[in-house]
């Protein structure tokens, strides 16, 4: 997948009120792979509808989206499993980990499915992210700071060619911000991959990036 | 892993309710479908070789009738009349055999015999419904072919194998019954092997071909012309109520369980379609329990399901694991019934030996519950399947 655009799109809560000054909504943006965008944002302006619409798991709004020129609309379930497995990595911002399966599990149960990673590769990441040690920790006994880097690695955990990332960093200090940041570029760059990060505050600190405001 | 997380809220006591329900209706329906099967026979007039719509009326005659001088003959009159009538297709007559005959069952040179005195009756051969192979008579070869009352089955099973040491034999090894028959008359004494070809529950007498009739009572009897006591009558409807008014109407019986059995074989049929109309609906209800069941698994576990497809899982791939759950339960179910209606089986198919019977195949009544089971799988899978695509928008 090449690019992904926005054509006049709005999420169907927000029809009807005064426009607000927005680069995604009601105008036309182009998300091209290879690029990073850091979506600045406000509670409460759409942030993660917008995250769920390119995930396909909702359809509430207007306008058009497309991947390569094709209506998102269109695409059935099985295309859209296979964006979710190949295409598009995608961090929600509720991280939804399973707190019964260990840190580990988590990731495997990802990884199993695409395939993409060895398990020591994973585990260097537990190492660089500062919790080798709960690798086989339940979930449920992290805390959320610990869960984040569970779940970045999960996000991490398949081929892409944009890497979808919901508040990734809002539960952890400056050092992990930047831990974080250099892994995902250093994964986006191996792939090619672009990479989207929504922020209300703190922004996941990439290297360069085109800001834009929800 | 993925059944790790999805096992969560199986009830188990829910899932055991619906399989012993299940188990429950299923073992009810095809123990009912076998049973029926195994037991319809007994009551089944269907004879190969007399066809339905034939009627052996005999005349009804009281001790009062026959001290007046009442004849339990039929006279040429009573025939004509009979012939003449709208329902009426075709008369036979019997014709009594005319000479002492000695029957002998048994293997007379072992001393493990039994001998008894004997009588035969004919009936024109339209009558019928035998092969003219098996069904004829040839002077030069003689060997009798009958057809005996299904009662002298028994007889020899029951009375006297039994107490013998000799083997018992169904209805399909008729063949291997060693009879042989002691013709008297005329100054005659001759030895001919008989052949039973069939059994009859209608028929109460022992029946040859008509040709033999004619050759032995020319060889053996004394030439008297001897009136029926009994006519086979081919009718257009066995069931016509003018026949039954005819008959009351002469004092005419019709002979054989006929009439008895066909009410025994409608109650049998209408008691075994209740138990299985009851045991589909203890099935349909348990199918609703296990439907109920997995609704409420799967809404339990919407939020985890929900995670798993924007992990890319596929619905399928979710949902494969209650899938297999409910196909697992399923066949167990079904295997369990089969068992126990064979278990059931082997407990009253003794019982039903006394009455000559074998047994049914079990085939149908094991397609029967593979149909059922089927049924209720698919409508399992469809709901979990839709189900589980529901979720996919969130």
């Amino acid at each position: 997948m090449e690019k992904i655009e926005l054509i006049n799109t709005l999420p169907a809560v927000f029809a009807g009120r005064d426009p607000v000054p927005s680069d995604v909504w009601q105008c036309d943006l182009t998300i091209e792979r290879g690029q990073h965008y850091l979506i600045v944002a406000e509670s409460g302006t759409g942030k993660s509808s917008l995250c769920a619409y390119l995930y396909g798991y909702r359809v509430d709004y207007s306008g058009t989206m497309r991947f390569d020129g094709r209506d998102i609309r269109s695409l059935s379930v099985a295309e859209w499993c296979q964006v979710r497995q190949r295409h598009i990595a995608y961090l929600p911002q509720e991280m939804r980990l399973f707190p019964e399966l260990t840190a580990l599990e988590n990731v495997q149960l990802k990884n199993r499915l695409t395939g993409h990673k060895s398990e020591r590769e994973i585990l260097d990441w537990f190492e660089a992210l500062g919790i080798p040690e709960k690798v086989n920790s339940p979930v449920a006994k992290l805390s959320i700071g610990q869960q984040q880097r569970v779940a970045i690695i999960r996000t991490l955990c398949q081929p892409a060619d944009f890497i979808l990332l919901d508040e990734p960093v809002s539960h952890l200090d400056d050092t992990n911000n930047r831990i974080v940041a250099d892994m995902v570029q250093a994964e986006a760059a191996r792939q090619g991959a672009g990479i989207i990060a929504t922020s209300v505050g703190n922004h996941l600190q990439l290297s360069q990036s085109i800001v834009k405001s929800l | 892993m993925l059944w790790r997380l999805l096992r969560t809220h199986i009830s188990a006591s829910q899932l055991i309710g619906f399989s012993l329900a299940n188990l429950v209706g299923l073992t009810i329906v095809i123990l009912a479908v076998q049973f029926y099967r195994d037991v319809q026979p007994v009551f089944d007039d269907d004879e190969s070789f007399i066809r339905k719509d034939y009627l052996v009326i005999t005349r009804n005659v009281t001790s009062a009738g026959a001290m007046m001088g009442g004849t339990s003959e039929f006279s040429d009159q009573d025939i004509a009349d009979i012939e003449a009538q709208p329902w009426c297709r075709a008369v036979g007559r019997f014709t009594s055999s005319e000479f002492a005959i000695n029957a002998t069952v048994g293997l007379a040179d072992s001393g493990r015999a039994l001998r008894s005195q004997f009588f035969f009756e004919s009936i024109p051969d339209d009558f019928i419904d035998v092969t003219d192979a098996q069904w004829s008579f040839d002077p030069a070869r003689p060997e009798v072919p009958v057809i005996v009352s299904r009662d002298y089955l028994s007889l020899y099973n029951f009375g006297f194998a039994a107490t013998q040491g000799l083997p018992r034999i169904s209805e399909g090894q008729v063949g291997m019954i060693p009879l042989m028959f002691t013709f008297s008359g005329n100054g005659r004494n001759e030895v001919v092997p008989g052949r039973i070809v069939g059994f009859s529950n209608r028929l109460n007498t022992v029946i040859v071909p008509d040709e033999f009739m004619r050759w032995a009572n020319d060889r053996y009897g004394q030439g008297n012309v001897t009136r029926p006591l009994r006519l086979i009558i081919e009718v257009n409807s066995p069931g016509d109520v003018a026949i039954e008014d005819y008959m009351t109407q002469h004092r005419y019986d019709v002979a054989g369980d006929k009439m008895n059995s066909s009410k025994a074989n409608y109650f049998l049929t209408v008691i075994v379609s209740v138990v299985i109309a009851v045991g589909i609906v203890i099935s349909l209800l348990s199918f609703f329990v296990l439907m109920l069941s997995i609704y409420l698994l799967l809404q339990k576990n919407t939020r985890k399901l929900q995670d798993l497809l924007l992990l890319g899982y596929s619905p399928q791939q979710v949902a494969r694991p209650y899938m297999l759950l409910v196909l697992a339960i399923n066949a167990a179910v079904l295997v369990l019934a089969v068992v126990l209606m064979l278990l059931a089986r082997l407990w009253y198919l003794p019982m039903l030996h006394a009455f000559g019977v074998a047994g049914a195949s079990v085939m149908p009544a094991i397609a029967v519950g593979l149909v059922i089971m089927a049924l209720i799988t698919a409508g399992n899978l469809l709901a979990i399947r839709r189900k589980v695509a529901a979720l996919w928008l969130q």
